[in-house]
């Protein structure tokens, strides 16, 4: 079977990636620095108790050892111990990862009807007035950076308006009703960020689809426009759209990063700002170790289902 | 009828002849961004000479001044001139972004060039290197590389235009390559290697302006996204320090202050959105000229 080979070799290199970006990682917050020790204990600490801490934090050691270590810790999901307080790392970034998979997820649900209907909307009503407000818009939006974005909608909807809460801190939230209204904002912006890209490539292909024979075909025998849009046109549409959605959920990723600190989300973005800042070197090698390995699983499925919903790969010899 | 609309469109493009005539035939977003564009760069060159005060002159007026004939914008917390710090910033974010672009697409088209050339062992190592940088997300790159350097220094702006080229350079060569590879089995490339050229002269001779195209097209798109990662950088605190007047930085800065001087940030947030819009019409213009397709993701 071809495809099993050619999904087994993809599986396979996503698996050396990630080893490599984890390596990669640990190399940038391990050994360009320098000394770890005079970090975290700031210009006043003698050379005693910097040799002290590294014995201590095993420091002293080789660093290809210390990489074994942390690797095998990671695979058995132990991210090793914060260096400014005393929690373990899993202990600080699991609660957190838990709120930024929540707030994508609700992001994710905005997206969807989002990117079909506007997309749907500009290839059907092509170069009418519906098609060049949607693409002025998406025009817009990709050119708004999300940081601005998420300032600019928390200024309308939270500050004016009052709809929304300007924090959104999810643990404090008393009720479900609480904590959908306080992810709102974010998630929108996320989403409004990802359908951007979506919108523009629904639009081309279901232009391309609706120029087709079989299309024209369903016309002139009276099938009714809005059936043939939803029923013939739109799935064939829709298949190269879910490759971008599978990257779009790669972006999502790193696109929370900013989005959570303007909202001050307690997220694993706002954890990983936070870590650079208080140089807790640990904590900013597992939260971008978490987050390369969700950018890179989502771009494998990108992968898989391009080779999966390609039949002529799936019967190639 | 398609061949009616051709004849139409003939007749009315040699009906305005000339100079204006040529200019017109060009694409919608390709003037609308150069003149935006043009707009910025004047700003950024000529800004210093006109601006009513120096960026990080204190005390201008009242903190938070509404706008006023003073202060055309009106003033931030500690009573700059917001006119002038917005003035300023154009030059501050046009030169990162371009300079870092431009090192990332020269960089990384070489090198993308060379290994679509030189093929073999070379290619197949840089090509993987590439793709596992490629696989951390941009921002996350850039945080890295930056608490690597150590936040002390990365505040220079030097160091964040390596920050942003370092981040560009495997995606620009990766895209090099993948024209390289496509040009290397033309006709004039295995002339050339038969006359015995060495393979820096096929790169630079044979490779590089066929590739021009491309690069062209991907100096833009990565030109547009340079100032939203240098803002959201300056946003997050990691970028430049204070009292540049990087807009992403004046963004984060006044945040707190929106209600009671919504000007603070809302000023730099325009100029920043018009900037990327700008160099975004520049590239899709440049590219439907080109005959290119412009991949953002």
């Amino acid at each position: 079977m071809v495809i099993v080979r050619v999904l087994l070799s993809r599986v396979l290199w996503a698996l050396v990636t990630l080893i490599a970006v984890s390596f990669l990682i640990f190399l940038a917050i391990e050994i360009l620095p320098g000394d770890i020790a005079a970090r975290v204990m700031g210009r006043f600490a003698t050379e005693e108790m910097k040799a002290e801490f590294r014995r201590m934090r095993g420091l002293d050691r080789p660093m290809l050892e210390r990489y074994g270590e942390w690797v095998i810790g990671v695979a058995q999901g132990d991210f090793g111990d914060s260096l400014v307080n005393e929690y373990k790392v899993s202990d600080v970034v699991m609660p957190k990862l838990k709120n930024t998979l929540l707030l994508a997820l609700f992001a994710f649900i905005l997206y969807v009807p989002l990117a079909i209907i506007l997309g749907s909307l500009s290839a059907v009503y092509r170069e009418g007035i519906v098609d060049t407000l949607v693409s002025g818009f998406t025009l817009i939006c990709l050119s708004i950076p999300e940081f601005v974005m998420g300032t600019l909608l928390l200024y309308a909807f939270a500050v004016n308006i009052g709809l929304f809460p300007v924090m959104s801190v999810v643990n404090m939230a008393q009720s479900t009703g609480d904590a959908i209204r306080m992810m709102t904002l974010p998630a929108v912006t996320l989403a409004i960020a990802m359908a951007v890209y979506a919108i523009r490539m629904l639009r081309d292909n279901l232009i391309e689809v609706l120029d087709s024979d079989y299309i024209r075909m369903a016309i002139l025998k009276g099938v009714p426009l809005r059936r043939v849009v939803l029923r013939h046109a739109l799935p064939n549409a829709l298949v190269p759209a879910l490759n971008v959605t599978a990257l779009n959920l790669a972006y999502l990723i790193g696109g929370v990063v900013v989005v959570e600190k303007v909202f001050a989300f307690p997220g694993i973005g706002t954890l990983l700002v936070d870590a650079v800042f208080l140089r807790d070197a640990p904590v900013v090698e597992a939260c971008a170790l978490i987050v390369s390995a969700v950018y890179v699983i989502a771009n494998l499925v990108a992968d898989v289902m391009t080779v999966a919903l390609n039949p002529r790969l799936r019967t190639a010899k | 009828m398609t061949g009616s609309a051709l004849t139409e469109t003939a007749v009315a493009t040699t009906r305005v002849s000339g100079r204006v005539g040529r200019i017109r035939r060009l694409p919608v977003p390709l003037i609308l961004g150069s003149i935006l564009l043009a707009l910025y760069i004047i700003v950024a060159v000529t800004g210093p000479l006109w601006a009513p005060y120096s960026y990080d002159r204190v005390g201008t007026g009242k903190p938070f001044a509404p706008p006023s004939a003073k202060n055309l914008l009106g003033t931030d917390q500690m009573g700059r001139d917001l006119f002038s710090r917005v003035v300023y910033g154009a030059r501050h974010e046009l030169f990162m972004a371009l300079t870092a672009t431009a090192v990332a697409v020269i960089a990384g088209g070489f090198l993308g060039l060379l290994s679509g050339f030189v093929g073999g062992l070379f290619d197949e190592i840089l090509m993987r290197v590439f793709e596992v940088l490629i696989s951390i997300p941009v921002l996350v790159f850039a945080l890295l590389v930056i608490s690597a350097v150590g936040p002390e220094v990365s505040g220079s702006q030097l160091i964040l235009i390596g920050v942003v080229a370092l981040v560009w350079l495997p995606r620009t060569g990766r895209m090099a390559r993948s024209v390289a590879v496509d040009l290397v089995t033309r006709d004039y490339v295995m002339v050339a290697r038969a006359r015995g050229e060495s393979a820096w002269s096929i790169v630079w001779r044979e490779l590089l302006p066929n590739a021009t195209g491309v690069l062209l097209v991907e100096f833009g798109v990565r030109a547009g996204y340079a100032p939203i990662l240098i803002g959201s950088l300056g946003f997050l605190g990691l970028g430049v320090r204070p009292p540049i007047p990087e807009w992403g930085l004046m963004i984060s800065e006044n945040r707190a202050n929106i209600v009671a001087a919504p000007y603070t940030v809302l000023a730099p947030a325009l100029a920043l959105s018009g900037l990327v819009i700008s160099l975004n019409l520049f590239t899709d213009g440049l590219a439907r000229v080109l005959g290119r397709q412009v991949k953002r993701v």
